[in-house]
């Protein structure tokens, strides 16, 4: 209790600062619903779908932006010094920024699911297999924003992203070739190919080892990430 | 009693990328402040001030050394929790003042109807209970500093570390601000105070330290600091000033010189064997400023010119 309350105070607190491109996305996502009601759902319910998984790959690629720009920007704008000036410790700082990323994934999940619930419930899609699918992204947004809140700790953004992306890439594109064990690291592609490979005929919930590895390597990468955090000094620039 | 904050020995290095460049902020830097005084922490730009603050508060690793803070290691949260501190160009988020402290507040464990008298009281000291509703993005930059030193305060700590905390005041804010720190001494608080208001650190603080290019230079009570070499001034007049080369030369043909008090004999007995006539002989004791241009630079205030590098010149200062 001593540590949850401000891990969850800056969690919050992260939420309310990226507000903004929170909400666009979530705008984004109501909106494409909105605009799927003029169309004619069951002849262009593969466009629909198309449109779907498009949102859900968005959904990760905004968790690894907001996974790798969070400390920086806090250390940049020298806003950290006033929270880690209080009984805050570094891992709790940590634990407040990547349940913040993980409370933005969730809701665009959940808005994502219902949206797709709506919708492609609507024209044939087991809905069931949606929320399953929903896990799924999320389960890849938390181990993606975690490589991602990982490199952050002593990298700018750029460098951030550009290490996750190469990161989450290079077992994926092993795994694709060889198959096997690699799979098993960092499956961010296994859990995105679960989802891309989702259609209207297979209904199979496909790859739930995939979820259950991603959060046991999302505790990993946070106990790294926090390991390094601890070491480095806060108050000097990073780039 | 134990030093309420002690850093020992301490070598803080900064490493550029490769390790190619090293900075050294700090040179075997050891200093103890104790319970219930107003310390202040003199220096120039780049003297190392900050990276001492940064040390205690934990943002910043020593290279070597180590230091304590209220009995614990350096940046130990716990520790923390009983330290109120203000950071040089306070940055804060953006919401309503009374929002801000209370979101500081609870970050050292303040809860309901404590964490609500504790910030009114916080916002009441500085003078902002009128604009606890107002958006902190909308102040001036006096207001941010006096609301940055109401999330340092909200939760009664024993030691506040402040990092210029009056340099963007007025003159009555910063009056305020001094009786405030003077009655949280009396109350047993202890107070780290780094500033470039030479005359405000003279006022109230019980205890100074000059740093300077990273090496604690002086440390002692202002008083003792300041009266250690006191000097008197001489001014006289019918006498040459190539007799005294340090002299300066004043209207009506008089020159002054500065000597130190146990020379002041030796030297009217000259100016009235050289036929010259003593107008007036008085005592100057130095300035707080004086003794920091002497130990930041080697120079006295009149020797502005000969001062070469940059952090010494006057307006660094």
């Amino acid at each position: 209790m001593k540590h949850f309350r401000p891990i969850w105070m800056i969690a919050l607190n992260f939420v309310r600062e990226q507000r903004w491109p929170i909400l666009v996305l979530q705008l984004w996502v109501l909106g494409l619903a909105a605009l799927g009601l003029l169309t004619d759902f069951q002849r262009e319910r593969e466009d629909i779908l198309l449109m779907f998984k498009q949102l859900g790959m968005y959904g990760v690629a905004f968790s690894v932006f907001f996974g790798g720009s969070a400390i920086y920007n806090e250390r940049r704008s020298r806003r950290i010094l006033a929270v880690l000036g209080k009984a805050v410790t570094r891992r709790d700082y940590l634990s407040g920024l990547l349940l913040g990323v993980m409370l933005a994934a969730c809701l665009f999940c959940f808005v994502l699911g219902f949206t797709g619930s709506w919708i492609l419930g609507g024209i044939g899609f087991s809905v069931l297999h949606i929320w399953y699918l929903m896990l799924c992204v999320l389960a890849a947004c938390m181990l993606a924003s975690s490589v991602a809140l990982f490199y952050s700790t002593h990298l700018n953004p750029w460098m951030s992203a550009l290490l996750t992306g190469l990161t989450l890439s290079v077992p994926g594109v092993i795994a694709m070739k060889f198959g096997g064990a690699w799979g098993y690291i960092l499956p961010v592609y296994s859990l995105m190919r679960v989802f891309l490979k989702a259609s209207f005929e297979d209904s199979r919930m496909l790859g739930g080892w995939a979820i259950a590895v991603a959060m046991g390597e999302t505790v990993f990468l946070w106990l790294a990430a926090s390991w390094v955090f601890g070491k480095i000094d806060v108050a000097v620039a990073v780039d | 009693m134990p030093a309420v904050l002690e850093f020992h020995d301490i070598i803080k290095e900064y490493r550029g990328f490769f390790r190619r460049r090293t900075v050294r902020a700090l040179d075997h830097f050891t200093l103890q402040v104790e319970q219930g005084e107003i310390f202040g922490f003199l220096g120039p730009n780049g003297a190392g001030k900050t990276t001492a603050i940064h040390l205690a508060m934990g943002f910043v690793r020593p290279t070597r050394g180590s230091g304590r803070m209220l009995g614990q290691r350096f940046g130990n949260a716990d520790a923390r929790r009983k330290v109120g501190f203000l950071a040089e160009n306070v940055a804060l988020y953006h919401r309503p003042a009374e929002t801000l402290v209370r979101f500081y507040g609870a970050l050292n464990g303040l809860t309901g109807e404590t964490l609500t008298r504790r910030t009114r009281e916080a916002l009441k000291t500085v003078g902002l209970s009128h604009e606890s509703g107002r958006n902190v993005a909308k102040f001036s930059r006096g207001m941010l500093q006096r609301i940055g030193l109401a999330q340092a305060i909200v939760h009664d700590p024993d030691l506040l570390i402040l990092d210029e905390p009056t340099s963007a005041l007025d003159p009555l804010a910063r009056y305020a601000v001094r009786e405030m720190l003077l009655d949280w001494r009396n109350r047993g608080k202890t107070i780290f105070l780094s500033s470039h208001l030479l005359s405000e650190v003279e006022l109230i603080c019980d205890r100074i330290a000059v740093l300077n290019r990273g090496r604690l230079v002086r440390t002692g009570r202002p008083a003792e600091l300041l009266e250690s070499r006191e000097e008197v001034e001489v001014v006289a007049r019918g006498i040459s000033v190539t007799s005294f080369p340090s002299a300066e030369v004043e209207p009506e043909n008089r020159i002054r010189i500065l000597v130190r008090a146990n020379e002041q004999r030796s030297t009217i007995e000259r100016i009235w064997s050289l036929g010259g006539e003593i107008v007036s002989v008085s005592l100057r004791k130095r300035s707080l400023e004086d003794l920091f241009l002497e130990l930041t630079s080697g120079a006295s205030p009149r020797d502005f010119t000969k001062i070469p590098t940059a952090p010494s010149s006057p307006e660094a200062i």
